[in-house]
């Protein structure tokens, strides 16, 4: 592994720090003050301060050290949790995470002077003992020494904690922080490191540096168990340490230190406990044993043969390079592909296997889920993004917006998360600007004056469904028919259902601010959002009351490469219709379909009258079924254009399809979101419901909108 | 006298590396061990100089400011360096 790989590795854990911490921090916010949360932020930053010293990220690796001193107080107790403080540690993260940015390389390096020095203010004006000019000193002293610290190495090692180690030490021996605030008694630890803690690069003399730290003093060493040198191992630890502590800080806050390492160190609390013993190092042992520490799986191994597998250690992980899991996913698609050729040819033989094949299929499947679930992340990654999102918001708009979130667990694909930050973004953003009120509106009708965005997420049917709900003023229908009339996007006579005239939003161009603001209002957010999430095979409803809010709900695929349909054929063609818009199928009685016009045909599906639209007339099929009581009707969902019953000849098969693209294989045409193969080796359509339908009700006011 | 210098960087592979040097110098006398260069140690050769110290005639070290910065901090300060001038 070369130093860019761990380096990629230390960004990959500061996203998880800093996601940690803003959880913690919301925490916190919300009321939950404990230890264990304020901890998790602790630690989060030390981590992130960790890495960033041994790579060398000077300005991030300051702003840490002084973010943490902080944390360090609050931790302990010494500075109290209060709003401002929780709002102050928010904006800490937020010009953290910026400086995580900058040191990928993905940003300027922010100015966070103004609040290094609120920082230092905050923990000086509530450490009571310590004198506030001396507070500030660590952040320069730690930003200091790393520089020639690294210099002195000659660059030749960018991972060298031994080095950290040293500025750490050098920043805390020399201010020496805390003279001892009152004569409080002390209490003694005693630490004696054994062989693991110097394993591996481990060292020992970092952790002491951090008992330091927190006001520790060596009273003693003992050095008793020190060997002659002909028989001193130097992987074994000798060396033994008494440490007085002040009475303030905390066994746990001691012990957490040693965390790390585990029972590789000796620990003892008190005068009276004995010293840890020396454990000789370990007898050098074959390579294999390291590898696989798990005793589950040497107990499993003289077990009968068919015995089941040992269980995974619980939270162990790899991280995988995202290239080979699209390989693997690839392959899997290839599979079902085959899996369902197979099937076709040996049932056009006429070969029953019925028993087989079954099994075949559902081994498929399970591959298929397994080799997804590889990939599928938690949503909690992008929500995570929001209350950073939200504090800007209330920055430059005013608004106070309360953020609950539920379903931050559900997983989808990993490519569907990355794609899905930028619509969320606009929605949310939205959904401040336009829907939450200002504060006094809010409380002229009767709300609380904090609005509320919602944000939920679940599973429902193969599918995810995301919701960001407010609870602001709702769609101003007036407002938005007028704009869509003044832009020509409708005829000003034109009469719309109010879910048609919420839909309007999405039309390119529209914008009903007032005010043009660098939040919304430009009127290139909606439409954007819409073809982003059409884009990832999803669909976007508006649910909006006047006077009570808005609600956006987003129908995402849990995967873009494989997802379930019917396979119907019209005349000469065999097209997919994605399962998702299926609400259900029949087949109609001649009286049941009316006429309409010269060419239009309406169904009364359970009291609601919808159009009848002929898939061979969209897609230019030969030979299909004209009349609809002669095949069968497939009811769809659309997004903009309500129900609608496809006319197609028959169904012949539901099952799983592996999506191609039609726009890397050939082109995007109009109505048609991608292509499969099918069992027999032909490529079928598959059809874009939303667009298709919207198309074929053309003349409908909903086309310009699509 | 048999003297040894220590790198700069004193971590246990350094340690593993000097420990043969050093107990082939031991049987000769006083060891001197010149750590004047070294900016940065680790238990493991804390440790090696500590047992140097201790075995057969003993050792003289020559420490760094920083040597002698962390020999202080961790209680070692006596063990390692009395009786000999820096």
């Amino acid at each position: 592994m070369n130093a860019e790989e761990i380096q990629a590795i230390f960004f990959a854990e500061c996203e998880e720090s800093l996601a940690a911490a803003e959880s913690g921090l919301a925490a916190c916010k919300a009321g939950t003050q404990d230890s264990d949360t304020v901890n998790a932020v602790f630690r989060a930053v030390h981590s992130i301060k960790g890495g960033a010293g041994a790579f060398g990220y000077v300005a991030l690796q300051a702003f840490t050290h002084t973010f943490e001193t902080l944390l360090s107080d609050v931790r302990e107790g010494a500075v109290p949790i209060t709003e401002p403080l929780v709002d102050l540690l928010l904006r800490a993260l937020d010009t953290l995470s910026d400086h995580v940015g900058a040191a990928r390389g993905l940003g300027e390096v922010p100015d966070d002077v103004g609040l290094l020095a609120e920082l230092t203010a905050a923990q000086a004006a509530n450490a009571g003992a310590a004198p506030a000019p001396a507070a500030p000193a660590p952040a320069p002293v730690a930003a200091a020494p790393v520089a020639p610290a690294v210099e002195e190495e000659g660059g030749s090692d960018p991972f060298d904690f031994d080095a950290m180690l040293d500025d750490i030490t050098g920043a805390m021996g020399a201010p020496e922080p805390e003279p001892a605030p009152a004569p409080a008694p002390a209490w003694l630890l005693k630490v004696r490191p054994h062989a693991g803690a110097m394993r591996n690069g481990g060292e020992p003399l970092l952790l002491l540096r951090e008992l330091t730290a927190l006001g520790a003093r060596c009273i003693e060493c003992d050095c008793g168990s020190v060997p002659p040198l002909d028989t001193l191992d130097p992987g074994t630890g000798y060396l033994g340490w008494t440490f007085s502590l002040e009475a303030d800080v905390s066994e746990a806050s001691a012990r957490e230190i040693f965390e790390f390492v585990g029972d590789d160190c000796g620990l003892a609390v008190g005068s009276d406990a004995p010293m840890p013993t020396v454990r000789p190092a370990p007898v050098p042992v074959p390579v294999a044993a390291p590898a696989a520490p798990s005793p589950a799986a040497a107990a499993a191994a003289p077990a009968p043969t068919n015995a089941p597998p040992a269980p995974p250690a619980l939270g162990q992980s790899i991280r995988i390079e995202l290239g080979k899991l699209d390989k693997l996913i690839d392959a899997v698609g290839e599979l079902v592909i085959a899996q369902a050729m197979m099937a076709q040819r040996l049932a056009g033989d006429g070969l029953a296997v019925k028993e087989e094949l079954t099994i075949l299929e559902g081994l498929t499947r399970d591959i298929q889920e397994s080799a997804m679930s590889i990939r599928a992340q938690p949503i909690g990654s992008v929500f995570s993004r929001v209350p950073r999102i939200l504090r800007e918001l209330t920055a430059t708009t005013g608004k106070h917006v309360r953020l609950e979130v539920s379903g931050e667990s559900t997983e989808l694909d990993k490519t569907v998360i990355e794609r899905l930050g930028e619509p969320l973004t606009h929605l949310i953003r939205n959904a401040v600007d336009h829907g939450i009120e200002s504060a006094e509106t809010r409380i002229a009708a009767g709300k609380p004056a904090e609005g509320t965005l919602t944000l939920s997420a679940e599973h429902r049917s193969g599918r995810i469904l995301i919701r960001i709900a407010d609870d602001g003023a709702g769609i101003n229908r007036d407002r938005v028919f007028a704009k869509a009339v003044e832009k020509g996007l409708i005829a000003a006579d034109a009469q719309l259902s109010k879910e048609e005239i919420d839909h309007l939003i999405f039309a390119p161009g529209f914008s009903t601010a007032q005010q043009v603001s660098n939040i919304s209002g430009r009127g290139v957010g909606m439409d954007v959002v819409r073809q982003n999430v059409k884009e990832l095979g999803g669909r976007i409803t508006i649910d909006s009351e006047p006077g009570t809010g808005t609600t956006f709900t987003l129908t995402l695929p849990l995967t873009l490469a494989i997802s379930d349909g019917m396979v119907v054929n019209v005349g000469d063609q065999t097209l997919v219709v994605p399962l998702a818009n299926v609400v259900e199928s029949l087949r109609p009685t001649k009286e049941e379909v009316q006429g309409l016009g010269a060419h239009r045909a309406m169904i009364n599906v359970r009291g609601k009258f919808i159009p009848v639209l002929p898939l061979h007339a969209a897609v230019g099929a030969q030979g299909a079924i004209e009349q609809a009581h002669e095949g069968v009707l497939i009811v769809v969902e659309t997004e903009g254009a309500g129900r609608a019953a496809l006319l197609v000849d028959a169904i012949c098969d539901q099952r799983q399809v592996v999506i191609k693209s039609l726009d890397t294989h050939y082109r995007s045409v109009e109505g048609v979101s991608g292509a499969t193969i099918l069992g027999d080796g032909m490529v079928a359509l598959i059809v874009d419901v939303d667009s298709l339908v919207a198309r074929s009700l053309s003349g409908h006011s909903l086309a310009e909108a699509a | 006298m048999p003297t040894i210098t220590l790198p700069p960087r004193c971590d246990r592979a350094a340690a593993e590396a000097l420990l043969p040097e050093m107990v082939a110098g031991i049987g000769s006398g006083v060891l001197h061990i010149n750590a004047r260069d070294c900016t940065q140690i680790g238990q493991a050769m804390l440790q090696l100089l500590v047992s140097a110290r201790r075995t057969g005639d003993g050792a003289v070290i020559e420490p760094s400011d920083h040597l002698r910065e962390t020999a202080r901090q961790l209680g070692l300060e006596a063990e390692l360096f009395d009786g000999v001038a820096a």
